[in-house]
């Protein structure tokens, strides 16, 4: 079967091998390799859940099974009850709201300080607008890695080592965020703004009342890819929140494998916590997440 | 600005001027907090990496004041055998990843590029592996790569693929009799390629969307008019779409470039650089000198190999951009 294009608009029934009501030999092709390739990216999240209820002898039994002799919840209580001396409390409940604070929190801010630099160079004329926008496409080639040991030295200099700020602040608007949301209000008319514009409700009240309204589905999106990044962080928080109160998801989860090893179970639980509140998620706004993804490069050309 | 008649335009001109003025404030006022941010964290953070780079500072926060070295950290760090290690590593990384991840998420697309019934369904299960955490990911595959894992079940073997140290190319050089061949051309490790498959296995998806946006932008007359002139299936792919995707693909290489050369999360979670420093990253290298955790801590020379990464990403993505974008313009 040749590839066919399938955008709503191009309404062109073009599939002349395919029967109406059967399916064509293509189509079960494509159907099996669907499900071939689902199964394989699934199956290792199916599989690891599954694990989750195997008691520490059945999970490195060999031949593997893939359902749990008996649904031990034991496993998920034991990691949710991890302690360890040197701090006051459980650590899983605490990593879990960590990270969830913060994300939310990354998400409100960039939201906000993106969206309005974005209106910014999307509608406002001021010199240097050009130099400015170009060098916020700049800034996505200096990633991470180069960073950290400036951050680092910076960040012991001001105390800000086992605080919270180093993964607040430098995140409180973050580049492909203003990219993606001024393409955006490019592509919306510009009328309404100016006739509330006019009316004096100033720029800010046309932004905030007007712009941002029309710009919920461009947001959302937005959100999505915030929330992932933050909540899917690594680097930056092993490197700043060494302190395990203080410490989010994925870096508790590593800390977590360097002290149980051999806990194969133990260690899937931990990675289950943090896979599944971002598996719901994906699963009730797949669109946007899916969205965000094609979108999230497109935003740096 | 033609200001020739003051009279006739004087006071409507500086009224417009003024609110010229107020608008382009209002335009920086809004940018403030990136101008404050970018500035600091971004820009601010990159010449203090190249200023530190030709310091012996130690630890991040030594009292001692750091003294200005000169290039010795440069010409240290390619005499360096774990730095020159990592950046072999990382090398193969770079290669092996982006080209499989490229070509996967290209098929993946093309496959989902379909009016079938359910279609969404799959979408949304094929891009399941990239939603999760790199952290998440190298839990789960750290226990199927177990030496009695399921990976090993299916595929009838007994590697313990974290820790075998052996190399690609080893049978090669020995069948050509080759004594204690350079590190470089032995390939990468075994327990890197299991890295890489499992990376390979969580960038396809999100690569997938973007091509598959693209094919989506395709308009279906254009496969129309091919048909009629009689390409249809490979012939159809080979000509038409992926010319059409070419700048997507660019894209891809240039994005998976930068990358792979920072892989750092995978191999500090599943080998910490072992076995045998196989799966070293300059990431992890740099990470290490700057805690010092085993060894006193450099930042200095950290700093220096963090910029010579930040030159080797910079010169790739360079010629790439060269070599694969040009015939887009035609």
């Amino acid at each position: 079967m040749a590839v066919t294009s399938k955008r709503g608009t191009v309404a062109t029934p073009r599939s002349t091998n395919r029967q109406p009501g059967g399916l064509s030999l293509g189509a079960i092709v494509r159907y099996v390799l669907l499900t071939f390739f689902s199964l394989l990216a699934f199956s290792p999240f199916i599989l690891s859940f599954l694990g989750t209820f195997k008691t520490p002898a059945e999970i490195t039994a060999f031949p593997p099974t893939i359902l749990p002799q008996n649904w031990d919840v034991n496993n998920w209580v034991r990691v949710w009850n991890f302690t360890i001396p040197s701090v006051q409390g459980l650590l899983l409940p605490r990593w879990l709201f960590n990270s969830t604070w913060l994300a939310l929190l990354n998400v409100a801010t960039q939201l906000f300080f993106c969206s309005l630099a974005a209106y910014a160079f999307a509608r406002i004329r001021f010199p240097g607008r050009d130099f400015f926008y170009f060098a916020i496409i700049a800034s996505l080639a200096i990633q991470a890695a180069v960073t950290i040991i400036p951050a680092y030295v910076f960040y012991s200099n001001i105390g800000w080592i086992n605080t919270f700020w180093p993964v607040i602040i430098p995140r409180l608007v973050v580049p492909v965020g203003i990219l993606m949301l001024t393409q955006f209000f490019k592509s919306i008319p510009k009328e309404l703004e100016e006739a509330a514009y006019m009316d004096g409700l100033g720029r800010f009240g046309t932004y905030w009342r007007i712009a941002l309204p029309l710009s919920r589905p461009a947001l959302l999106t937005f959100a999505i890819i915030a929330f992932q990044g933050s909540w899917n962080e690594f680097l930056a928080p092993l490197l700043f929140l060494q302190n395990p109160n203080l410490m989010t998801l994925p870096v508790g989860m590593s800390f977590f494998r360097f002290q149980y090893t051999n806990d194969l179970t133990a260690i899937l639980v931990g990675a289950m916590f943090n896979a599944i509140p971002i598996l719901v998620l994906f699963f009730f706004f797949n669109r946007y997440f899916i969205e965000s993804g094609s979108y999230s490069g497109l935003a740096g050309q | 600005m033609a200001t020739t008649s003051p009279k006739m335009t004087g006071p409507s001109q500086q009224r417009r001027r003024s609110l010229a003025t107020r608008e382009a404030l209002t335009g920086y006022l809004f940018i403030a907090p990136y101008l404050i941010v970018g500035g600091i964290f971004t820009y601010g953070l990159l010449f203090y990496v190249f200023g530190l780079s030709f310091t012996n500072l130690t630890a991040p926060f030594s009292r001692v004041a750091p003294q200005f070295v000169g290039l010795d950290n440069y010409v240290r760090a390619f005499s360096e055998p774990d730095f020159l290690r990592s950046l072999a590593n990382v090398f193969w990384y770079f290669v092996v990843v982006t080209l499989f991840q490229t070509i996967g998420a290209i098929l993946l697309a093309v496959l989902l590029n379909t009016r079938l019934r359910g279609i969404r369904f799959f979408r949304t299960l094929l891009y399941a592996p990239s939603v999760t955490s790199s952290v998440v990911i190298a839990l789960i595959f750290f226990w199927l790569y177990q030496r009695f894992g399921i990976i090993n079940y299916i595929l009838g073997t007994e590697i313990a693929w974290l820790q075998e140290a052996s190399h690609l190319f080893d049978p090669l050089w020995r069948t050509l009799g080759v004594q204690n061949p350079a590190y470089f051309v032995r390939g990468p490790s075994v327990a890197w390629m299991a890295i890489m498959v499992m990376n390979i296995f969580t960038t396809i998806p999100t690569f997938m969307v973007m091509f598959l946006a693209a094919l989506q932008d395709v308009p279906g007359y254009v496969y129309e008019a091919a048909e009629l002139d009689g390409a249809t299936g490979w012939r159809s792919f080979w000509y038409i779409t992926l010319p059409l995707l070419r700048p997507v693909v660019a894209l891809v290489v240039i994005l998976g470039t930068i990358g792979t050369f920072q892989v750092f999360d995978q191999a500090y979670v599943l080998t910490s650089g072992g076995p045998l420093q196989t799966t070293l990253t300059p990431s992890l290298l740099i990470f290490q000198k700057t805690l010092g955790r085993q060894t006193t801590p450099e930042a200095g020379f950290g700093a220096a190999m963090a910029f010579i990464l930040a030159f080797i990403i910079v010169v790739i993505t360079i010629i790439q951009r060269r070599y694969i974008e040009p015939a887009t313009q035609q």
